[in-house]
């Protein structure tokens, strides 16, 4: 390398300094693209390979739920819940019904509460096989995919037999559940968590354990436990920061306060506390908690009615009250006013993945493309809880 | 060449920079062992599934699934027993139902359904837009004569919406009855 006047100069002699900047490239990742997980559109700039801003944009999949549930009878809305996070959506019923149960004062039947659990953990395997399989897919392991279809099929046919449909279950309903739930069911349940149990260890050597993908993941999108609380992160992400949160344990609501089970928060084994191996490890501990809750409802459940007593026609009494719940993706809200009329007179959803999804243009910045990918897999949002 | 290769520090936050430690021989050496032996392991497990577990998946159209019995697929209405009471369209969430009915001749013959309720109104129009519905499964629970069911069968694909629109008092339609209401 020579230099003119003392200044550095590139192989041709062409001085290289502040006046030779390449431009950023602006790049858009998405709406069709298989690694933003749906119709999200990432706006980056890019200064070669590495992201110099990132702005996300919203919006492909509104469906303008809050304000079609103002034209709705309470018990129509549940399926529109479903819709919102199509991949947990056992979980979404209940917050809807958890909320308005609260507003009428209804008493749930114990079975149905020990029912509503189950499904709801089950949801929560379910929806994390979908994280770490599709996680798998965006950094080029295909594999995990497969044995993870494979399981997550098992519970959506269980799911498929209890309520009649494969993913939009309707299930849940205000006052208790549907149908019921039979005894070859739960045998099939107790046996399904046993057999995963055990196949949980193998996918982990498999998929978590793999040196190529530690070196992908350690160290990549930290999230700090400050920046965590600052943007309002709930659910995995905010404990795989290391915060110990978790609305089942710190504000139980149905029987979760009877229920023995560990908070899994991220430590950081790999790299950073923070990072997205430890977002994708606390996901796979709680599939154990959960199987762990699934065993002590299945040994607990009661005989006796799904249904508590719900009027026909249903008026929620004046008032408002808001209830969150803690889905698989994080904490849901539902925000619900009512002027004692037959359709609420405002519903308003809060959803974890829109928080999280917030978050981009914090972390972006400094990456690599591919790593901007590993972060986006591993905040894990579902679009349709983001646009509702 | 520092001008032109771009630096990361440019952009990011302190916060997000971690700082890696150097390598050595040493830990060079063992990134290489660690990812063969990881790698290997994993081969191993897609190996066993490649002698020893059988298939999951079906191959579709040779073989069908069969669906378990309350799966909710295509609806199907028994107009015979029905008696006209709108309760079905007041639930659908989506309002895709659309009946028409007039008040039954006094003079005309009286008719009841299969469990004895009296039909006091005549079907003129009982239509389902199966392109609309979300098959949510609230109508067939408030039908009082059980005659508006979800039938398993799940193969009816169209190539245009209107085709979609079901007329239940139709002819074809009603010889469903004998093929697919479980």
């Amino acid at each position: 390398m020579s230099s003119i006047d003392g200044k550095e100069t590139g192989n041709f002699g062409q001085p290289v300094s502040e006046k030779i900047k390449s431009d950023l490239l602006t790049l858009n990742m998405g709406p069709q693209h298989p690694a933003t997980h749906g119709v999200l559109r990432v706006e980056i700039k890019t200064d070669s390979e590495i992201v110099a801003e990132a702005i996300p944009h919203l919006g492909y999949l509104h469906r303008c739920f809050e304000k079609h549930a103002e034209n709705l009878d309470y018990r129509g809305i549940v399926p529109f819940t479903d819709r919102m996070d199509y991949l947990g959506a056992m979980a979404m019923e209940w917050g809807y019904c958890l909320t308005v149960e609260k507003m009428l004062g209804t008493e749930i039947p114990r079975r149905a509460q020990y029912i509503r659990t189950i499904c709801a953990e089950l949801q929560r395997i379910a929806s994390h096989f979908v994280y770490a399989g599709t996680y798998g897919i965006d950094l080029g392991a295909f594999s995990l995919f497969l044995y993870l279809m494979e399981e997550r099929e098992k519970i959506l046919r269980l799911f498929e037999e209890m309520s009649g449909a494969r993913m939009l279950y309707n299930y849940i309903w205000l006052g208790g559940v549907w149908n019921d739930i039979t005894d070859d069911q739960l045998k099939r349940i107790s046996k399904f968590v046993d057999e995963l149990q055990e196949n949980m260890k193998t996918y982990h050597s498999l998929f978590g354990e793999n040196k190529i993908l530690i070196e992908r993941l350690a160290n990549v999108g930290v999230i700090t436990e400050e920046t965590a609380y600052q943007y309002g992160a709930t659910g995995p992400v905010l404990r795989g920061s290391g915060i110990k949160w978790d609305l089942r344990k710190d504000r139980p609501y149905g029987i979760y306060d009877e229920l023995d089970f560990d908070v899994c928060v991220g430590e950081g084994l790999k790299g950073t506390v923070g990072d997205c191996w430890d977002r994708y490890h606390v996901r796979i501990k709680e599939v154990d908690e959960s199987i762990k809750i699934i065993r002590q409802c299945l040994d607990g459940i009661e005989e006796g009615p799904i249904m508590g007593k719900v009027p026909k026609v249903l008026k929620v009494p004046e008032g408002e009250i808001y209830m969150r719940t803690e889905c698989p993706r994080g904490e849901l809200g539902y925000h619900l006013v009512s002027d004692g009329g037959k359709t609420p007179y405002r519903l308003k959803v809060k959803s974890s993945c829109f928080t999280h999804v917030s978050m981009l243009p914090d972390l972006a910045p400094g990456q690599m493309v591919a790593d901007l990918v590993a972060t986006i897999g591993s905040i894990d949002i579902v679009l349709g809880e983001v646009d509702r | 060449m520092s001008g032109i290769t771009p630096d990361i520090s440019n952009y990011a936050s302190k916060d997000t920079m971690i700082h890696q430690e150097e390598l050595t021989f040493g830990k060079w050496c063992r990134n290489i062992w660690d990812a063969v032996s990881t790698c290997f392991k994993g081969l191993m497990i897609t190996g066993r599934y490649i002698v020893a577990v059988k298939p999951v998946t079906i191959e579709y159209p040779e073989v069908r699934e069969e669906l378990p019995t309350n799966s909710r697929s295509r609806l199907f209405n028994d107009v015979d027993n029905c008696i006209s009471c709108l309760q079905c369209a007041a639930a659908c969430p989506v309002d895709c139902i659309y009946i028409t009915a007039v008040r039954r001749d006094k003079e005309a013959p009286k008719l009841k359904t299969d469990d004895g309720t009296p039909i006091k109104l005549d079907l003129r129009q009982y239509t389902i837009d199966t392109a609309l519905c979300c098959y949510c499964g609230l109508c067939t629970t408030v039908c009082p004569t059980q005659c508006l069911t979800h039938t398993t069968d799940y193969e009816y694909a169209q190539y245009t919406l209107s085709e979609m629109k079901y007329d239940y008092l139709a002819e074809d339609i009603r010889a469903w009855k004998h093929r697919i209401v479980k």
